[in-house]
């Protein structure tokens, strides 16, 4: 590891100036990627802001009847929550199905947000890497892809988020709050990660020295049936193949409102929105969700070797929709 | 015999193991202890044309670094298993050489472990690259070496009894697959790590996880120049090793030669990543069965071909067709292995190294000839079963395969199986049942011990053994107890230091059958040699005597026995699996699996070697492979998040009996071990189950989703 400062941010608004006024700082509140990272030299932080002491560790009611989640309420905290577990079962479902107890334990939402991707060519700095190191090529784009992205990728990129949590709040539509040195500013959270373009080297439109205080959560009463199905090479402690956050409303036999987002197939959280306004109206049926399910993958553009992904997902996403549109639970 | 022995003891190195009292290679704190750190090749064939370390060796708290330019003095070893063997032939930093990426290329030493990693990830190497090919598609095959090493005798591949061309001709069913593997990575939860002492340049302590003691010992005297009684190996605990532990690595030569060149204690840790590269895997296999059988459904013709690969450093040739001559009678039996080189790390020993794989292919094949047959595949493997050794042509010391068949099937229900795929539905899920026989070899080696009986009624175990986190403390301390008349909690029991009498090989299988004849042994010389019944009565005499204890060394070793018999564990397991397949997601729900592997000595650790092979086997069915960038040549799993094996939520409860009686024809103590056999026959179990409940058969390991949609 590369010798790095240490520093406990007296507030926010101190992390915000010292992270400003030094390009290479960079935030740690659990620490669950960034040290790794930082172990292997993917990393090497001039100095270490920690954030983790600072008050942002509630989850509020909001005047909206959502949810405020403080940007350090750890992922455990956040999953175990009753009113989240009752409201958003899909994101407590989320969390649960990433990682392990002692890493969620130690894992904060904002961070959650911040993980970057762990495709082999990027983890380790003997391959080249254009989200390491830009303009050093892709070995990923021809080489071994079986876990890369079919959806938003670039000649540049093939790597794929790897939050479960992020696939559950795109569907929800969350909202992230951040602090700047102009104050507050909220980005929606479709639009806070970022399609890997020829700049992979970003993942998130957070401004140099922006910190994430909060995930706002708003009001979706259909998310009581939402569903989280995660498919993976082991029953735990795996990143998803596939993953789908989903959720129905049905009212009579028609469907009034859906939310499909799809984690592992590409750089952020994938919103299947053609395919949700396709179920808007129609009735709650196997046909429908087969359809459904071709339209959300229709643009996908496997690699040579995640070409199942195609299968996957659209198999996925009609299971989703199936038991969301029963009431929800586990998938 | 009988209070003690067959028991169930909890391991006595439970609690030091837990509560972080154990001292592992790595965590040997030495005053003035300095830290290597590997740089490892980023190309995987071609030269080092320029490493330049002028900036590096300015870096914070470095002391010195090493390159083939400067790499101290290490001779060759006789590299002839019995006193010296290193895993592979090429010393390290020996030339400008590349051979596969992940090769070590050189080692910066530093004050602390930081400062070394990051003086190490500076060094600047430049590279005249050429074309690597580590793809084993791509690859060219000649027929087999020996297994392993340059005059390691192994049986080689090649073997032909009868005319297999012509019976198969005249088949009334024939059967031919091809079944493949891909690479797995060892992967022991405590890394490759050692810590290398020397006094002055002519004597070294070094702290080193082996699973043979006394030939690591060997080794690095050879490598070194000096006597072995200047090497003292210690290696109290293994953190899980797999068969990757028992010979030095380049990493630990290196160390050492390093330690003994700057003169401080030194210690290498080979990182996680490093490991998917350089300490050893298990290769790919592609192997073709090719089974006929007449009317009566008997097996007039077996072929079986394994092509596998190896570096360019090291013949290893993982041998799949060492378990096809004992497991089903033909007359025309044929077998051939092939390798070829690629520029990747060396293979090495891997759980029922050649065994497990070759197991997979075979078992499947048997499934799917019984289909063919319209037969119970249970009824078929009885009907087939042989009680000779057909490439040794000797009969089996002790064989109980049938009645683990017929056991194991009553445990789980077998008969309740319909024959017909995709025929049991549970909950909208398709259920499967497969099965599939196991076997591996009884081996057994020279071991040696000491037993101290001291004044305070406890007694004192003594040899270079070791436990590999398998239960060896546990099962000496019983053999001890058992044997002198004593509670196990009054034996103390000290293993892995080559100052202590050779307790031989952890590996094979073999530690327990090789040790427990001679611990018997020297518990009873030392009887003797009290003049006592038991320890009670020595007790006395040595209180009385007003001396410190009574002490004896014996040994046990192999006979003629070999020259009569073949000796061979066997057993089956019994699995169900689900399989939700719109969503292409597989459980596996039940294990039932019934050994026959001897006396057992202690039920509960020997079921739990047993369930824990059953979970590797788990993990190379369902998940494990280690894939290589087929251009860069390099592995594109690093840690233990991407390598994926079984998790706890991937594992059913498994039911595991034993059946049989003491195999007195191998050992007085009539053990054979179950260290390997755990593992055997389970992935083809897993594929059996699978077929059963999809129609699927799948040939190709890893069964990962993708292959299931």
């Amino acid at each position: 590891m590369k010798n790095f400062a240490y520093v406990r941010a007296s507030s926010v608004k101190d992390a915000v100036e010292r992270a400003t006024n030094d390009r290479k700082a960079m935030f740690i509140a659990g620490g669950t990627n960034l040290v790794d990272r930082m172990k292997v030299f993917l990393d090497q932080p001039s100095q270490l802001l920690d954030v983790s002491r600072l008050e942002m560790t509630k989850i509020e009611r909001t005047k909206e009847g959502g949810f405020k989640i403080g940007a350090l309420v750890t992922n455990t905290a956040l999953a175990d929550n009753a009113e989240v577990r009752r409201n958003y079962p899909m994101l407590s479902r989320a969390i649960l199905a990433g990682a392990s107890q002692q890493i969620r334990n130690m894992a904060t939402v904002g961070g959650n947000l911040m993980q970057r991707t762990r495709c082999a060519y990027y983890y380790d700095t003997a391959f080249p890497c254009n989200k390491r190191q830009p303009d050093t090529g892709c070995p990923a784009v021809t080489g071994i892809n079986r876990i890369h992205a079919i959806f938003g990728a670039s000649e540049s990129c093939v790597a794929v988020n790897p939050s479960d949590m992020s696939v559950a709040l795109a569907a929800l539509d969350a909202t992230v709050e951040v602090q700047t040195m102009q104050g507050k500013r909220e980005i929606p959270f479709v639009d806070f990660h970022r399609l890997p373009g020829n700049t992979p080297d970003r993942d998130t439109n957070l401004e140099p020295g922006e910190l994430i205080t909060a995930v706002i959560l708003p009001p979706v009463a259909f998310a009581r049936s939402g569903v989280y199905l995660k498919l993976r090479d082991r029953a735990s402690y795996a990143f998803a193949l596939v993953s789908v956050a989903a959720a129905l409303e049905v009212g009579g036999e028609q469907i009034k409102n859906a939310r499909v987002a799809l984690g592992g197939v590409a750089h952020k959280p994938w919103r299947a929105t053609e395919a949700e306004k396709f179920l808007i109206g129609k009735r709650a049926n196997k046909s429908t969700f087969e359809q459904a399910a071709e339209i959300a993958l229709k643009d996908a553009k496997p690699l040579a070797h995640n070409g199942f992904k195609v299968e996957l997902s659209k198999r996925a996403i009609r299971r989703a929709l199936a038991v969301s549109a029963k009431g929800g639970g586990l998938a | 015999m009988s209070k003690i022995i067959g028991a169930s003891v909890s391991r006595k190195d439970g609690k030091a193991k837990v509560t972080g009292t154990a001292t592992y290679g790595a965590e040997h704190q030495l005053p003035g202890l300095v830290y290597g750190y590997l740089v490892t090749a980023t190309i995987a064939n071609g030269r080092i044309t320029n490493i330049d370390t002028s900036e590096v060796e300015k870096s914070p708290g470095v002391i010195a670094v090493f390159t083939h330019k400067n790499v101290p003095k290490i001779f060759k070893a006789a590299n002839d298993w019995a006193n010296s063997q290193i895993y592979e032939s090429r010393l390290p930093l020996a030339d400008d050489r590349i051979y596969y990426a992940g090769q070590i290329v050189g080692l910066v030493v530093a004050d602390t472990f930081e400062r070394a990693s990051y003086a190490a990830h500076s060094v600047k190497v430049e590279y005249q690259t050429e074309q690597a090919q580590v793809e084993a598609k791509k690859a060219t095959y000649k027929d087999s070496p020996p297994w392993f090493g340059e005059d390691f005798e192994f049986q080689e591949g090649a073997f032909q009894t009868g005319d297999f061309s012509a019976a198969r001709a005249g088949a009334a069913t024939t059967l031919e697959a091809t079944y493949t593997t891909e690479i797995e990575i060892n992967a022991p939860m405590e890394p490759h790590a050692l810590v290398a002492h020397w006094q002055n340049k002519d004597s070294v302590t070094i702290y080193e996880p082996t699973q043979w003691v006394r030939v690591s010992q060997g080794t690095y005297a050879e490598l070194f120049g000096i006597p072995s009684e200047r090497v003292r190996i210690v290696s109290p605990y293994i953190g899980g090793a797999f068969g990757a532990k028992a010979f030095p690595w380049p990493h630990g030569i290196l160390c050492v030669a390093v330690a003994r060149e700057i003169q401080r204690p030194l210690k290498v840790v080979v990182s996680r990543r490093q490991m998917t590269a350089n300490t050893g895997h298990r290769s790919q296999t592609e192997q073709i069965i090719r089974l006929a059988a007449n009317r009566e459904n008997k097996l007039i013709a077996i072929e079986h071909t394994a092509k596998t690969c190896t570096s360019l450093v090291e013949v290893f040739s993982e041998p799949c067709t060492a378990v096809t001559p004992v497991m089903y009678a033909t007359p025309n039996l044929k077998l051939g292995q092939e390798l070829a080189e690629l520029n990747i790390g060396t293979p090495t020993f891997m759980r029922a190294p050649g065994e497990a794989p070759g197991m997979f292919a075979l078992e499947s094949a048997m499934d799917e000839l019984a289909w063919e047959l319209k037969l119970d595949p249970v009824e078929l493997r009885l009907l087939n079963e042989t009680r000779n050794h057909q490439r040794k042509k000797l009969p089996f010391s002790a064989k109980n395969f049938a009645e683990c068949l017929r056991m194991g099937a009553e445990k789980f229900g077998w008969n309740q199986r319909q024959m017909q795929t995709r025929s049991q539905q549970q909950d909208d899920l398709l259920v499967g049942w497969g099965m599939a026989a196991a076997t591996f070899p009884g081996y057994r080696g020279n071991g040696e011990a000491k037993v101290r009986l001291l004044p305070d009624e406890t007694a004192h175990v003594l040899t270079s053994a070791n436990d590999m986190g398998t239960g060896a403390y546990t099962v000496i301390a019983m053999t001890a107890a058992e044997t002198l008349g004593l509670p196990v909690e009054n034996i103390r029991v000290e293993i892995g230091d080559s100052i202590m009498p050779d307790g031989g090989l952890a590996g094979g299988s073999q530690m327990t059958a090789t040790l427990a004849p001679a611990i018997v042994n020297a518990c009873q010389k030392v009887l003797e040699t009290a003049k006592a019944q038991n320890a009670q009565q020595a007790f006395v005499s040595l209180r009385a005597s007003g001396r410190a204890a009574y002490e004896a060394t014996a040994s046990s070793a192999p006979g003629e026995e070999g020259k009569k018999f073949a000796f061979q564990s066997w057993g089956a397991h019994f699995c169900e699996v689900t399989v939700d397949e719109e969503i292409a997601r597989l459980q596996i729900t039940r294990w039932v699996s019934v050994m026959n592997v001897g006396r057992v000595l202690n039920a509960k650790t020997a079921a739990s070697q047993i369930r824990g092979g059953i979970i590797m086997g788990i993990g190379s069915a369902l998940m494990e492979e280690c894939h290589f960038d087929p251009a860069l040549g390099y592995p594109v799993v690093y840690d233990l998040a991407t390598y994926h094996f079984p998790a706890h939520a991937d594992i059913p409860r498994i039911e595991v009996a034993f059946v049989g009686e003491p195999d007195l024809n191998f050992n007085p103590m009539g053990v054979r071990g179950v260290g390997e056999i755990g593992i055997m026959g389970v992935a083809a179990a897993v594929a059996n189950a699978v077929y059963h409940a999809t129609g699927k058969r799948i040939r190709e390991l890893p069964i990962t989703p993708d292959k299931l949609l």
